[in-house]
């Protein structure tokens, strides 16, 4: 667009803005599981981070919610270049932070450079730190974007939120700035963090017309007072209803329960480095020792036998409608304690008074898990003790704190822990190579309790190598098979999340993962 | 009685050394606890910059150099940025937000209290008075505040946090304070108990015979102990103020001593542990004045009688 009519576009876009406020003028206000810990996308942690962070920022691709296609508001074309290891992106013209500047290439720039300065403390940045090699300013609005190595997917490498160059000194960014309370986008909302919420003020753009002027976020406390909150239109929608509570979201007229595919899988990792668990034939008796139908119907409520269940079963670290989880191999659904008996025979394990004991010592397992779990399965911890005490062992119990599990369980220093229940989420992009290879350097950096096995690391390597996206299917295919087979993890379930919203609120399609990547489509009120 | 002096002087003292003490607490707790806020960010195993971020919140050289860094910005007004609480906000205003929130619903119930005990002064509030006061005073604050809070939510629910809300949550607060953990019951049956004591005092009876007002001769006796009820009445609701301030989220500084503690946001406790220990202070230095004021007149020589 040539500078001449800049000023009419502008003109236009506030026309826009104000029509927007006068035909809506709503604010939509919702629950999320807590408040975000912080807007800035560097230091994302958790999902309400993720979530918060969507509705304020554009990530340079993004799968479309509707097709699965890797698409971008802010790109106008791009290329591979230097044979693989390089792309070429254009942005579009008349892209606007939320301060008014103009983004270009040169904020892509920072942004790949932000996150490749090892004084920046984040670990999304280090994540990106084995993707990215560095990014050159050919143009106002092209940039090079160079890669480590060639990727089968680099579209998906760039899925990264793009930071304004302008609102920072440098690249070593800081989590402690008002950047992480004020942040400064290109997204949908202007997002602004209090004490007890945050709030998103629409902001039209070139590539952004929400229709909803407002958004309020706010903590959601008591999952029934949510509920009957929404019953009563003090609030309109709740990111995440547990499970015990959907039926009475179901059955109210002016609400509606909607899908959000989270991709979350349920686990139990095992640590395979403690010489009672070393032994894989100890780790299947434990596979098998669990009931897997009774623990869901415990403490999801899924009744035996239950047409579409919230709480589906896996075999391997995939959800079923992954294309990398492998079909042939069997979940274990129910118990199966003559075979778990036979198996810790042959290990070496004899039952004395009801217990079982390795090395003329009884087993004491040290199971810890992820406190917040509770809140979508209670008293799984329990559940899970109750039903390892009746196959045998002795047990101790302990929740772990988020920070704690941050700190200690995802860097692998929670060496104490014999089983440790836990949840991963993932987007569209399925990435487990950090959790099972070995750990070493930048590499199985979420590898919790040390596991190392050439098989699984061949797999992960395979799926590197992989050019194609049948042959990295292929690679974890295998990868599923050898996990399964040697159990660093014990696979519970895939559990859907469901959000409620009223039915005043229309066109609310709910993102993979992201949830408000398509935010502009809502409405409500007007 | 020589002497009488050293116990308000001593007071001053603590007065003096409570700011400064009670920084260097928070900071040996800090590093007696396992640990580091800055591997919650970053963990140092799986993420580079951990030490650049452990040296910008000071925590790479010990807690002396943290307390004397910290102390030496607290003194120019600095207390850096929340690490996690709300991130990157500076402390300080923070602080300007919590301060007066505390104050009006410290000062506030602490006015209710004070009233208590002049009632139970006068005889305006009765043994009746009292035993209903106790009565209700037997619930804890938390019970009396989740109650309040969950009414609240219920009335008010996604606007829990508008200013409608706010001021019911301050009303509420108050109320809480006053009434829980016998804070008002307490006062009243202190000031009673106190003044019937020093009404069985032969002076008094002599005082009554003369035709004088029973009050008038028992208050200088009973002021330094009516003086020394009234602040740990203060403390007390200091203390309770944490509790209310939590269960009903008001935005005070024991909300942030509280949320900052569970966040390991120590910038922010340190800051709010120190306005308490500042509040504390300024109440043993108004004892402390009191007792000498008081001192000062009681034991100046009546008029007519020669030194």
């Amino acid at each position: 667009m040539t500078a001449p009519f800049r000023p009419i576009r502008a003109w236009l876009v506030g026309v826009a803005a104000v029509a927007s406020l006068l035909l809506t003028g709503a604010q939509l206000s919702f629950y999320e599981e807590s408040l975000p810990g912080t807007l800035n996308p560097l230091y994302a942690q958790s999902m309400v981070d993720f979530r918060a962070q969507e509705l304020v920022f554009d990530r340079i691709f993004y799968h479309d919610p509707v097709d699965n296609q890797i698409v971008s508001r802010v790109v106008e074309r791009s290329e591979l270049a230097e044979g693989g290891k390089a792309y070429r992106v254009t942005l579009k013209d008349g892209l606007r932070w939320h301060d008014g500047k103009a983004v270009g290439a040169a904020d892509l720039c920072f942004t790949v450079e932000a996150m490749l300065d090892p004084k920046t403390p984040s670990r999304i940045a280090q994540g990106y730190r084995t993707v990215l090699a560095g990014c050159e300013v050919e143009s106002e609005r092209v940039a090079l974007v160079m890669f480590t190595r060639v990727f089968h997917n680099p579209k998906e490498r760039l899925g990264f939120a793009l930071l304004p160059k302008g609102a920072f000194t440098g690249t070593a960014i800081a989590p402690d700035t008002d950047f992480s309370v004020h942040p400064i986008g290109s997204g949908p909302y202007k997002g602004g963090k209090g004490k007890r919420g945050v709030t998103f003020e629409a902001y039209a753009n070139g590539h952004h017309a929400a229709r909803v002027n407002q958004l309020s976020l706010q903590e959601g406390g008591d999952p029934i007072v949510q509920v009957n909150t929404l019953k009563q239109k003090s609030a309109q929608g709740i990111v995440a209803v547990a499970p015990p509570l959907r039926p009475d979201v179901s059955a109210a007229d002016d609400l509606q329960l909607k899908s959000y595919d989270l991709r979350s899988w349920w686990f139990i990792a095992v640590n395979t480095k403690r010489p009672a668990l070393a032994d894989k034939r100890v780790r299947q008796a434990l596979d098998r020792t669990l009931d897997r139908t009774e623990l869901r119907t415990l403490t999801i409520g899924v009744k035996p036998g239950e047409q579409n269940s919230p709480c589906e079963f896996i075999s391997g670290p995939f959800v079923q409608s992954s294309p990398f989880y492998n079909r042939a191999v069997p979940t274990r659904d129910k118990s199966d304690r003559a075979t778990a008996s036979r198996l810790l025979t042959e290990a070496g394990y004899k039952l004395v008074g009801g217990l079982w004991q390795h090395n003329g010592q009884p087993v004491k397992l040290n199971i810890g898990m992820l406190a917040p779990l509770d809140k979508e399965a209670p008293e799984l911890l329990q559940q899970i003790s109750n039903q390892l005490g009746a196959g045998g062992f002795d047990r101790v119990e302990t929740r772990i704190s988020v920070d704690d599990w941050n700190r200690r369980v995802v860097t692998g220093q929670a060496t104490e822990f014999d089983l440790l229940v836990g949840k991963w989420s993932f987007g569209v992009v399925e990435e487990v190579n950090q959790l099972f290879e070995t750990r070493t350097g930048a590499k199985g950096a979420f590898n919790i309790f040390g596991y190392s096995s050439p098989e699984a690391d061949a797999a992960v390597a395979a799926y590197n190598a992989a050019r194609t996206d049948t042959a990295a299917a292929d690679a974890y295919h295998k990868l599923h098979a050898v996990l399964a087979d040697q159990l660093p993890y014990l696979f519970l379930w895939k559990l859907d999340t469901k959000s409620a919203w009223r039915t005043e609120v229309r066109g609310n399609t709910i993102s993979p993962y992201f949830y408000w990547t398509e935010v502009d489509g809502w409405t409500f009120g007007g | 009685m020589a002497g009488w002096w050293l116990r308000p002087l001593l007071r001053l003292g603590a007065a003096a050394t409570l700011p400064l003490v009670v920084p260097a607490l928070v900071a040996a707790v800090v590093w007696a606890l396992p640990g580091d806020p800055a591997e919650i960010i970053c963990p140092r195993s799986t993420c580079t910059g951990g030490a650049e971020l452990a040296a910008r919140w000071r925590l790479d050289a010990g807690p002396w150099a943290f307390y004397q860094a910290w102390l030496g910005d607290a003194l120019g007004g600095e207390f850096g940025r929340s690490w996690r609480v709300l991130q990157g906000v500076p402390v300080a205003e923070l602080l300007t937000e919590a301060v007066p929130n505390t104050l009006v619903l410290v000062g506030a119930a602490g006015l209710l209290v004070t009233l208590a005990g002049l009632g139970g002064l006068t005889g305006a509030l009765g043994a009746r008075a009292e035993a209903l006061a106790r009565a209700v005073g037997v619930a804890p604050a938390v019970l009396l505040g989740l109650l309040a809070a969950a009414s609240i939510e219920l009335r008010y629910g996604a606007d829990a946090f508008g200013p409608d809300a706010a001021s019911w949550r301050l009303v509420a607060g108050v109320a809480v304070l006053v009434l829980a953990d016998g804070a008002f019951g307490g006062a009243l049956a202190g000031a009673r108990a106190a003044t019937a004591a020093e009404r069985a005092a032969r002076y008094v009876g002599v005082a009554v015979l003369r035709g004088e007002a029973p009050l008038d001769n028992m208050l200088p006796n009973l002021a330094p102990a009516l003086v020394g009820q009234l602040r740990a009445r203060l403390v007390q609701l200091l203390s309770g103020a944490v509790v209310v301030e939590v269960v009903l989220r008001l935005d005070g500084v024991g909300d942030l001593l509280w949320t900052g503690t569970l966040l390991q946001d120590f910038g922010v406790v340190i800051a709010a542990a120190t306005v308490f220990a500042v509040f504390s202070a300024v109440l043993l230095a108004a004892q402390a004045v009191a007792e000498l004021i008081i001192g000062g007149v009681v034991r100046r020589v009546p008029e007519g009688l020669a030194s």
